[in-house]
């Protein structure tokens, strides 16, 4: 067949507990409980959510906000935080365990084994176009895996809903096109 | 059909620019005097309003707009192109900050794209300011609106491309759809 599938969620979800993660979420959030993408970031520098790894760039806060942001405020709530971290956390561990020389880089034919690894399966073209679009010098930095990973589950989710019968083709009207693009 | 009508800058009637004019403001940007303009020569001498530097997108999607040698860079007689590339959305951009305050709020973003032929929801303005604002004042400044306008163009580029019919609707495989999209988001 075609197509094999659009791949899986990352990682399976622990159960929900009372969350440490509070602390951290509540000292940047203000008094409507929401965060935005520059307080994202200090909070997840702060929590240790980046690893050892640099901070994130104030745009892949945005983006990660924008791929929980259910109600369209732009802002994200403790329960999206709270799932975000788990997506974080799995992420970081496939990426960690390509980046072997804990460079704080992967290569270009590790990000391609690491997407695989996450359930998406993509050709060998697609894959270069995403190796081009977030590689600097052949070299994937952290931040950048993570912004490749949320434009990758964002558009794979847009593409499914207009698949509902998993032929591995969609229908975009223009302006729905546009909309769905520009909001990832 | 919205993506019919034209969306680029709408044509000014201005007079082409004096050529010595032109050569003025070429020397004067191109400070290592190497006969190309650079991407960060560019960028300097460009302004948006927030004495902040000019989005360095917007100042690489101008220059491989213009530079026909793919040499990143152009020379003056492709900086002509720019000019007026700029000049035109200058004037754009002042059209529609209607209550001049150097910065298009929501309500003007959706006149300016209204006007270029863009059908898009309410709701959609504010995710293209969050989306392109980058001085976070919930605005866009004269560089991020042009950016914003441009990535609109690239989509509708790549979208006309897989309609080869014409109906306003492309069907497309999860490969192609991510191709489509990823060189431009």
């Amino acid at each position: 067949m075609a197509y094999h599938g659009y791949g899986a969620a990352p990682g399976g979800f622990p159960p929900a507990q009372q969350d440490p993660m509070y602390g951290y979420f509540a000292a940047v959030a203000g008094q409507d409980g929401q965060i935005s993408a520059d307080e994202l970031q200090r909070c997840l520098t702060q929590s240790g959510m980046s690893g050892s790894y640099k901070p994130f760039s104030l745009e892949t806060c945005r983006l990660m906000i924008s791929m929980l942001d259910r109600d369209y405020s732009s802002t994200m709530g403790f329960n999206e935080f709270k799932e975000l971290g788990q997506v974080l956390t799995g992420w970081r561990n496939v990426f960690a365990s390509y980046d072997r020389d804990h460079s704080g880089t992967v290569e270009g034919h590790e990000l391609q084994q690491a997407i695989a690894g996450l359930g998406y399966n993509l050709s060998p073209q697609a894959m270069n176009i995403i190796m081009k679009r977030f590689s600097t010098n052949g070299r994937i930095p952290f931040d950048e895996f993570v912004s490749c990973c949320v434009k990758l589950r964002a558009l794979t989710d847009q593409f499914r809903r207009r698949d509902q019968s998993q032929t591995g083709h969609a229908s975009f009207g223009y302006d729905d096109f546009i909309q769905v693009t520009m909001n990832i | 059909m919205a993506y019919h009508s034209p969306y680029r800058p709408p044509p000014h009637i201005s007079h082409p620019p004096d050529q010595g004019f032109l050569w003025n403001i070429f020397q004067r940007v191109d400070k290592d005097r190497s006969g190309v303009i650079s991407d960060s020569e560019l960028q300097q001498a460009l302004s948006n309003g927030t004495w902040t530097p000019f989005n360095p997108v917007t100042v690489r999607s101008i220059i491989s707009m213009f530079d026909r040698e793919n040499k990143g860079g152009v020379n003056f007689n492709e900086f002509a192109g720019v000019w007026k590339y700029i000049t035109d959305w200058q004037n754009i951009f002042r059209t529609y900050d209607r209550d001049n305050s150097g910065f298009i709020d929501k309500n003007e973003l959706k006149q300016a794209l209204t006007g270029f032929g863009y059908r898009l929801s309410d709701q959609f303005y504010g995710t293209l300011i969050e989306k392109f604002d980058r001085q976070r004042k919930g605005q866009v400044a004269f560089d991020d609106f042009i950016q914003c306008c441009i990535v609109l163009q690239r989509l509708t580029d790549v979208f006309r491309q897989y309609d080869t019919d014409q109906d306003g609707w492309i069907q497309v495989s999860y490969e192609q759809y991510l191709s489509m999209v990823f060189n431009i988001v």
